[in-house]
């Protein structure tokens, strides 16, 4: 799918699900280095279920998970995050109590992310000037676009090789919505690898290099990200027009 | 860090304070001090667990019953500070054994779970010595007073500096990360489960010792009394009181407890509970961080 480009993450034949309740079935996906890859469908599809399975939050039943050739599926997640697995969580779980540096630091806590801490701090308010004004702002006193740039900065104090940025326009206003795939596109130029899951599916699919269409805990259809826009089945099934 | 050096400056008056007391010879004052460097180390201990992680424990006295068992058990046969040293073990590996279990409910349950689970321990002693026939065991040859209080007043010392160190630390900063979000620190990185246990078995060796020396105090074991869940209620009382934001939290909330509870008994000997339960009432509603702080935002204003 990739062409002759190692994945740098690839899943295979995966599936997972809470307690008795499947909710992954058969799940192939890869995601090309320094590309964004797409997962979008409607809500309980499985997105957000793949993404923390991926992160390790939840065990895989089934299939295997490899990252940079190696097998992680049964890693725990701190060893994945210190292997530069990084999860940005749906509903962004910034720690509210806390100030927005605070927030920062701890997201180095992972021993690959424990040195040149401050440089990479500089590096984030850099990327996010707001949040170095509000760097010692309670992070729940922040709007929710705020909070999504701090939950992303967080993910970046740990170093990622891969960000897996879980629906990170829920519940933002248009303008936010804008902001935050401009941060998308500002982080691949910069070489990150992304796995992106999004229910806004035309914008997401618009800038994906790839993009997978899930459905029922099952890929339906996968493809170049734009290709996909274009398809009247997609346009008409999943885009709606 | 001028919060730091004043509370430094002040733990040591203190503690020379502490050192010097025994030398008056005045046995009624070094019993106050005993309690007051035994609550220290208790609540103390439970806050390294429970204020850092959120895990409200309300069973932090099964601990010290082990403890207490194991010195009861173990005195007349092995040296005393092996004795002692035995129930700081048994205490942690028994948090050991029941923190992978009970680690895994958060909330309320945690904090159910906990005082059940001191009180089927507690439960399960008392049926085994009324098996064995015991219903108390005396302890002869005691240490003084004297003695028994320097352990005690070096046990708050060392969990003191332990909690001190912990708060500094990068265990402290992935314990508070748990509290103000189990799931993101995991997403972060945070080796949950590892640090979880970690906290929890620091936080029960100490008075697992405490146990014991309190047990030499008393001079006799008896398994309700060792493991009186209203232990776990004051040290809870206190760490509100006294407010856990600090590592001086713990100790002005013994200091306040332990002084209105001399006060109190000796004035109003049957108004003493319910005198206890309105003040923690009142300290819930209208000074949630505790004295500390209150001391907090004294400074910042100054």
């Amino acid at each position: 799918m990739s062409g002759p480009i190692e994945p740098l993450l690839a899943v295979k034949g995966l599936s997972s699900g809470y307690g008795p309740v499947t909710i992954l079935r058969e799940i192939d996906i890869e995601a090309a280095p320094g590309s964004v890859t797409a997962l979008v469908g409607a809500n309980g599809a499985g997105k957000t279920t793949l993404m923390k399975t991926i992160a390790g939050l939840i065990p895989a039943w089934t299939g295997e998970i490899r990252f940079d050739g190696q097998d992680i599926t049964r890693a725990a997640t701190h060893h994945r995050v210190d292997q530069g697995i990084v999860l940005v969580p749906e509903g962004r779980m910034v720690f509210a109590l806390l100030s927005v540096e605070q927030n920062l630091r701890l997201g180095a806590i992972a021993p690959r992310a424990r040195k040149n801490v401050s440089e990479r701090l500089e590096d984030t308010f850099r990327r996010f000037p707001r949040l170095h004004e509000r760097k010692g702002q309670l992070a729940g006193s922040m709007s929710g676009g705020e909070q999504q740039m701090l939950a992303i900065g967080r993910g970046l104090m740990a170093k990622p090789r891969i960000i897996l940025l879980d629906e990170p326009t829920l519940g933002l206003a248009p303008i936010m919505v804008k902001q935050v795939f401009a941060v998308i596109e500002d982080l691949r130029k910069d070489g990150y690898t992304i796995l992106l899951s999004e229910q806004n599916s035309r914008l997401a699919l618009e800038i994906a290099d790839y993009g997978y269409i899930l459905e029922n805990g099952r890929v339906q259809l996968s493809g170049p990200g734009p290709e996909l826009v274009d398809m009247p089945d997609v346009r008409r099934l999943y885009l709606g027009r | 860090m001028k919060t730091l050096s004043i509370d430094l400056v002040a733990g040591i008056v203190l503690l020379a304070a502490a050192l010097v007391l025994p030398l008056t010879g005045m046995d009624y004052l070094v019993g106050i001090a005993f309690n007051l460097a035994m609550w220290v180390a208790l609540t103390q201990s439970w806050s390294i667990l429970s204020a850092m992680t959120g895990y409200v424990s309300l069973g932090h006295v099964v601990f010290c019953g082990i403890g207490a068992y194991m010195v009861a058990l173990t005195t007349g046969s092995l040296p005393l500070a092996a004795s002692l040293g035995f129930a700081g073990l048994a205490a942690g590996v028994s948090a050991l054994v029941i923190g992978l279990p009970v680690l895994r409910v958060r909330g309320p349950y945690f904090v159910i779970l906990t005082f059940g689970l001191a009180e089927l321990v507690k439960n399960v002693i008392v049926q085994i010595e009324t098996g064995l026939g015991q219903f108390s065991r005396l302890i002869f040859d005691a240490p003084p007073l004297n003695s028994l209080y320097l352990v005690m007043l070096g046990l708050a010392v060392a969990v003191t500096v332990a909690a001190v160190f912990v708060r500094h630390s990068k265990l402290g900063r992935g314990l508070i990360a748990i509290r103000e979000n189990e799931e993101a620190a995991e997403a972060i990185g945070v080796p949950v489960i590892r640090l979880k246990l970690i906290a929890f078995v620091a936080a029960a060796i100490i008075p697992g010792i405490v146990g014991g020396v309190m047990l030499l105090r008393t001079s006799y074991f008896e398994a309700a009394q060792a493991f009186d869940p209203v232990i776990s209620f004051s040290i809870v009382t206190m760490a509100i009181v006294g407010g856990s934001g600090s590592a001086r939290g713990p100790i002005l909330g013994a200091f306040a407890f332990v002084l209105l509870s001399e006060l109190l008994w000796a004035r109003f000997p049957q108004l003493y509970m319910i005198i206890l339960g309105i003040l923690l009432i009142l300290f819930i509603l209208f000074v949630p961080r505790g004295l500390s702080g209150l001391l907090d935002r004294k400074e910042a204003r100054q």
